[in-house]
């Protein structure tokens, strides 16, 4: 097996998680005008529960979908119980100010980060540990030759190919769908035409709280679980998101496979401690070149 | 409002404080053991990080989660210009300050562009990936081990007159002027046309550019001045003993962020009391899970709990920090 053949195939399966975590940042971003970065704390958190399951004796897929559903419900309270409130109190003197309306929201998502992985140290002890995969990791094999791809590989792909065929649909063919679009777009004018804003943009968050906890549970057979395990994860999925255009879905996943090939090209002809630094030099770049992302449209700035 | 004071008096009123400061830790230092000395000596290296914040978020609206990256890159070039060069301690400071707001300037380069999540995101990943240049470059940086450095003894001229001074003191009264004259630099910057230049930025970036204010201009020179502050705190961090990757991780730069939050963003005060908070809660826990006999695998990761609670909290209840209900209670009672 060529070096390429390699590197391509493992930039395929790990582009494929890092396409769902920037979709996850990107369905928040674009219904609620935020960047989650708890986004993956809270995925960690979730594997941290199916990881608890399985210890006690539950399938494995059992775990996976209650994994999945928590990371809904979890996503679901962060907007109800911080980010609602904090971004409708319209009069504070702080949030008058232009820069701050965005910090707020970005500092207050940093907390919930810190308070997960806090919590995640207390229930669960902070050591590694493992997590199963329902497909063994083995190479996959034609004839004598073994691919440089792994039957665990193919699964994650698998899944996520069929998470965005499913978020296609839901985004193109659903009423819900199409009203979070339009909140999206123009929510002054949504409001007007009836459709409740609020619950859209929660349903975001709860969309957004899956697509992150399913890359959790895809990410961590590799990894291991911990509380920071996920961190680096986070920010590939950040430049991926950027990389690919913030307000749009599909480039947030175009994004992720690129940054999937760029790390696994530079694991593979360069070395594993040049990643972090190919990550700042490609997110520099692409702001340089184009800060509005490959398939992003320009913001305008009303007065 | 306010009214618009004259530069004359702020001089004197910044040099004052910045004074009763010094002081203040002077004489806070000799009621401690050495121990809470050393605490106390982070402080006030700490403070001038917490200090650049309320610059860079606070006067100006720019968020940054990767002060502690800037923090490792005053630490790295101080520590290699004592190591390798051979320079004075202080020199090597001072320099660390120019080194790092030029890097800064660069930083300010590609800031200018950015604006809210992307500035806060770009600098995450920053915070991540500087350290990791010390461990790629090897034999330049050593890697993963660091360089050794510490402030080294006090000079004699020093305890003949006040007796015998130990490593603790020492380490507090070679940061102490350094905090004394960044909060003079601070105070200063705020309250004089270059801050206000930077609030209006902040508060609304169209009204600041019809106004005849240069927006992008305005914003580097923030960086460059915020990165020269965290340069110069890390420069002093990294010389309690070891400059190494280790020493300048991503959690250290939200700590700062949460610090200057819970303090209150747009007060200098605030930014006192947030370091003094971040540096003694998680003492202050310890010795309560100590008396409570909560297990240490718990234990450890109260403070954080504690910290990341108080960040929340403030977000949500009291935006404006410590600082923020204080002036709050004081206006309730004029009225």
């Amino acid at each position: 097996m060529t070096p390429f053949l390699t590197a391509f195939f493992s930039g395929t399966a790990q582009g494929a998680i890092y396409a769902l975590v920037s979709l996850g940042l990107v369905l928040v971003w674009r219904s609620a005008g935020v960047v989650n970065f708890a986004q993956m704390g809270q995925a960690m958190f979730t594997t941290y529960i199916a990881s608890q399951l399985i210890q006690n004796n539950y399938s494995y897929w059992s775990a996976f979908l209650i994994a999945l559903i928590s990371g809904a419900a979890l996503g679901a309270l962060v907007d109800l119980g911080l980010m609602r409130p904090l971004t409708s109190r319209k009069n504070s003197q702080l949030l008058n100010s232009q820069s701050m309306r965005t910090t707020i929201p970005v500092i207050a998502s940093l907390g919930i980060l810190g308070v997960l992985k806090a919590l995640a140290g207390i229930f669960w002890a902070g050591e590694e540990r493992g997590f199963p995969s329902p497909v063994a990791p083995n190479a996959i094999k034609i004839g004598d030759t073994s691919l440089a791809i792994t039957g665990f590989d193919l699964f994650v792909i698998g899944t996520v190919f069929l998470t965005l065929v499913l978020t296609t649909i839901f985004f193109t063919k659903t009423g819900m769908g199409l009203a979070m679009r339009a909140s999206a777009l123009n929510p002054e004018v949504t409001r007007l035409s009836g459709i409740k804003v609020g619950s859209v943009r929660t349903l975001g968050w709860a969309i957004s709280g899956i697509a992150s906890s399913l890359a959790g549970l895809l990410v961590t057979p590799r990894t291991n679980l911990s509380p920071n395990t996920l961190d680096l994860l986070l920010i590939i999925g950040f430049t991926a998101a950027v990389v690919g255009g913030l307000s749009s879905l599909a480039g947030s996943v175009l994004g992720g496979f690129i940054l999937g090939y760029v790390i696994s090209f530079v694991n593979v002809y360069s070395a594993p401690e040049n990643v972090f630094i190919a990550i700042l030099a490609f997110l520099l770049l692409a702001l340089f070149l184009r800060p509005q992302g490959i398939l992003g449209s320009k913001e305008v700035r009303s007065v | 409002m306010s009214k618009v004071k004259t530069h004359k008096v702020i001089g004197l009123r910044s040099t004052l404080l910045s004074l009763v400061l010094f002081l203040f830790f002077i004489l806070l230092s000799n009621q401690f053991e050495p121990y809470n000395q050393s605490q106390l000596a982070n402080i006030a290296m700490l403070l001038i990080a917490v200090l650049s914040i309320t610059l860079l978020t606070g006067a100006s609206g720019q968020i940054s989660l990767g002060q502690g990256a800037i923090m490792a890159v005053g630490g790295y070039s101080s520590a290699l210009l004592v190591t390798r060069l051979g320079l004075s301690m202080w020199l090597a400071f001072i320099l660390a300050i120019f080194v790092s707001a030029l890097f800064g300037l660069f930083l300010g380069l590609a800031a200018a562009r950015l604006s809210g999540p992307y500035l806060a995101g770009t600098t995450l990943v920053m915070a991540l990936a500087i350290p990791s240049i010390a461990v790629r470059f090897e034999t330049f940086f050593s890697g993963d081990v660091g360089l050794s450095v510490d402030y080294g003894m006090p000079p004699e001229w020093l305890t003949k007159l006040i007796g015998e001074v130990s490593i603790e003191e020492w380490s507090l009264y070679v940061v102490l002027p350094f905090t004394a004259v960044a909060l003079f630099a601070v105070l200063n910057l705020s309250n004089t046309r270059i801050g206000r230049t930077w609030r209006a930025v902040r508060d609304n970036e169209v009204a600041a550019s019809l106004a005849g204010i240069n927006i992008g201009r305005t914003k580097v020179i923030v960086f460059v001045c915020a990165s020269g502050l965290a340069g110069l705190a890390g420069a002093l961090y990294g010389f309690r003993g070891l400059v190494a990757p280790s020493v300048y991780p991503t959690d250290l730069s939200l700590t700062l962020l949460t610090a200057a939050v819970i303090g209150g963003l747009r007060s200098i005060g605030g930014a006192i009391f947030g370091t003094f908070v971040i540096v003694f809660l998680p003492d202050l826990i310890e010795k309560v899970t100590n008396n409570l006999a909560i297990p240490e695998t718990v234990g450890i990761y109260l403070p954080a709990l504690a910290i990341g609670l108080l960040l929340l909290l403030t977000v949500i209840l009291n935006p404006r920090g410590a600082a923020g209900a204080l002036e709050h209670l004081r206006h309730k009672k004029k009225h």
